[in-house]
């Protein structure tokens, strides 16, 4: 009889406690979920239904339900465009990656410590003027009077003519992502364990050697993430090929802009091409978590 | 189709009118999410034909609702802050001007809903033609509109809209080839220069960013018309084309003025309204009408039914007729006029300029882009992708 008490008192509480933990996420996750819904889940569902419709023009009467546009994208010529997309992304990730490295490791292990911060706001500073206007900086550079020829001839080399082509594609996209991957290896070498080299070093490693098996295992989640972050933004930018790359490097991106936008527009087929850039994204981003934290695991 | 001012991504920078394309698209988004329009969603857009006409703007919370603000949607350059100081002075209606840099972007905005607070459009010939077919523009009253009988004969019936009945001429003139002729190889006449000089020209030809005026121009060059409505002629425009790709560092309608001054860019493909503003800055550079011929624009002034301002609307129509004003402002933007009645105020030196007014021989060669069947459009889009992606 005397436990009655207590125990409805708990039981109230412990009702309390359910719907308290019932509210609670859903007060914390409405916002980011009503986001996501209305500006992500919701044009995507939308752009891929118009992808679904062969052919389809605004302000024209829509055809029936087909999959015509994504057979249309299996044409030579946009598997070419496709093709050269996923060459400039990759590209552009391998070089962002061998110019990022060994600037990160320096400013992380090398470089007095007071010096850092300001190291590093120095590389992240192009960041905050607008990509079109780091665009147009570098056809200033790259035009055939401009200042990368200038240069040249004064120390008598030959002039180049990168400029709306596809080396001034990967330079463009290269500056413009190389801050991102300084960034994120700077954070995974920031957290390297110094004792481990040392305890190398004590056993004969060489710095080679320590620098293959110790370092690089330990920064390969960074190296992984910084390599996907660098990529998928490549691959979807569309400011640099367009300024840059001239009559002869169409992208993706450029595609589905004069799908959308351009003098030939057929929204339909634009649709297609956005819903698989979206889908190899997706599975970079899976790709990532499926063997990034296995690494990061192991390491 | 014509000019813009070298402000390309223009459409990129945030504008006020963004935040009603914004709003109209949470609605969508909106509706889509509870499941009510997202199975038609896409039908929805392809009925929307004229954007509001039935729906009150004004309910809609548009920026532009009340009686003393006109927003105009036009390509740059065809208005100044003088005009709008004068046009202020006299109706005291406050102009704002939006500008666009392709009649196609303009009009996926206008469809998308996104284009409400306009009530005046500048849209070109073949695009008045679309825009009344999908029923978009507000019928003329012609007791409203004073000085259109000042128009050019040529201009007051014109085959994209007969007798001027949803629009009025305000701007023309022509497509062709600028350059320096210090830095050509010998007279260039015409397109023969480009197919003759490609290996010289090695990425220093710039072409306008349009389907039709690159294909009219080749079409005509082959000795067909610019509305070319045979397969096997646009195929052999296509190849042609193939031929001076090396030749041709982009496709842009704006963006090549600076590095054509400097020597980077041999030839540019422009409008002669474009041209015309550069060679002001640098009159070493020289403009033509290709002798095979070229076309023959009109940018005019539209009211769409979805206007939230009607009567600023034809106010802004009749002042911009008004021969004295236009005059004053053909003599400070340097563009050619339809309207007789402000021709013959023009100074000589104006009225004596060739590029502006070029002489009716070279006038013979020129024709008008014209609608074309929407099959005959499909091949013309298919070719110039594959043109502009290999």
């Amino acid at each position: 009889m005397a436990t009655t008490p207590l125990a409805e008192s708990s039981a109230a509480s412990g009702w309390q406690r359910r719907l308290a933990n019932l509210i609670q996420p859903i007060v914390l996750l409405l916002p980011s979920g009503l986001w996501l819904t209305l500006l992500l889940v919701a044009p995507t569902l939308l752009i891929l239904e118009l992808s679904l419709i062969p052919g389809f023009r605004l302000g024209q009467p829509a055809g029936s339900y087909g999959l015509g546009n994504y057979l249309e994208v299996f044409q030579p010529v946009y598997l070419q465009v496709i093709g050269r997309s996923l060459g400039f992304a990759v590209g552009t990730t391998i070089v962002c990656l061998l110019l990022g490295f060994p600037v990160a490791y320096w400013i992380a292990i090398k470089a007095p410590k007071h010096w850092r911060n300001l190291l590093l706001v120095g590389f992240v500073l192009p960041l905050w003027t607008s990509s079109l206007l780091r665009a147009y900086a570098w056809i200033t550079i790259l035009r055939p009077s401009g200042l990368l020829n200038t240069v040249l001839e004064l120390f008598g080399l030959p002039g180049q003519s990168w400029l709306n082509r596809s080396p001034a594609v990967l330079i463009g996209l290269t500056y413009s992502f190389l801050p991102y991957m300084v960034l994120i290896l700077y954070a995974s070498l920031e957290k390297l364990d110094r004792r481990l080299l040392e305890a190398a070093a004590d056993l004969g490693a060489t710095p080679q050697q320590s620098f293959w098996k110790i370092t690089v295992p330990q920064t390969l989640p960074g190296i992984a993430a910084g390599g996907l972050l660098v990529f998928i933004a490549s691959l979807g930018d569309f400011v640099v090929p367009e300024l840059l790359g001239g009559a002869s490097s169409m992208t993706v991106s450029r595609l589905i802009y004069n799908q959308f936008l351009g003098a030939t527009r057929n929204w339909g087929l634009g649709s297609s091409f956005s819903m698989l850039l979206i889908l190899a994204v997706s599975i970079a981003i899976a790709l990532l978590l499926k063997y990034g934290d296995r690494s990061a695991a192991r390491s | 189709m014509p000019p813009t001012n070298p402000r390309k991504f223009s459409r990129l920078s945030p504008s006020p009118r963004f935040s009603v394309a914004r709003r109209r698209f949470l609605q969508t988004s909106a509706a889509a999410v509870s499941g009510i329009v997202l199975s038609n969603c896409a039908r929805n857009l392809s009925n929307n034909t004229a954007p509001s006409a039935e729906t009150s703007p004004t309910a809609d919370g548009t920026t532009a609702t009340d009686s003393k603000t006109l927003h105009v949607f036009s390509w740059a350059n065809y208005t100044d802050d003088e005009l709008l100081k004068n046009f202020k002075d006299q109706t005291g209606i406050s102009v704002v001007v939006d500008t666009f840099d392709s009649n196609e972007t303009m009009l996926a905005k206008m469809q998308a809903g996104g284009g409400r607070a306009y009530s005046i459009i500048f849209p070109s010939d073949y695009m008045v033609e679309q825009m009344i077919e999908l029923n978009m523009l507000m019928p003329l009253d012609r007791s409203r509109l004073k000085g259109i009988d000042g128009l050019m004969p040529k201009w007051q019936n014109p085959v994209y809209d007969a007798n001027n009945a949803h629009s009025v001429p305000a701007v023309w003139g022509t497509t062709g080839l600028i350059f320096d002729p210090q830095r050509v190889q010998e007279k260039v006449r015409g397109w023969d220069y480009v197919w003759n000089n490609v290996d010289s020209l090695s990425r220093r030809l710039t072409m306008i960013n349009d389907v039709r005026e690159v294909f009219g121009a080749t079409l005509q060059y082959l000795g067909y018309s610019l509305n070319s409505t045979k397969p096997a002629e646009i195929e052999e425009a296509y190849n042609k084309l193939l031929e001076i790709k090396p030749a041709i560092a982009a496709f842009m309608t704006n963006g090549w003025e600076d590095q054509l001054a400097s020597g980077d860019l041999q030839i540019s493909m422009a409008y002669s309204q474009d041209a015309i503003v550069l060679m002001e800055e640098s009159p070493n550079l020289q403009y033509i009408v290709p002798e095979s011929g070229s076309s023959l624009w009109t940018d005019t002034m539209v009211i769409p039914k979805s206007a939230p301002n009607p009567d600023a609307a034809y106010e802004w129509i009749n002042f911009m007729l008004e021969p004295e004003n236009s005059a004053k402002l053909v003599e400070r933007l340097k563009f050619a006029t339809p309207n007789e009645a402000a021709f013959n105020r023009l100074s000589p030196e104006v009225k004596n300029n060739e590029n502006l007014f070029p002489p009716q021989a070279i006038l013979d060669k020129c024709e008008g882009i014209a609608p074309v069947p929407q099959d005959i459009a499909d091949l013309y889009d298919r070719f110039w992708t594959q043109l502009t992606s290999t």
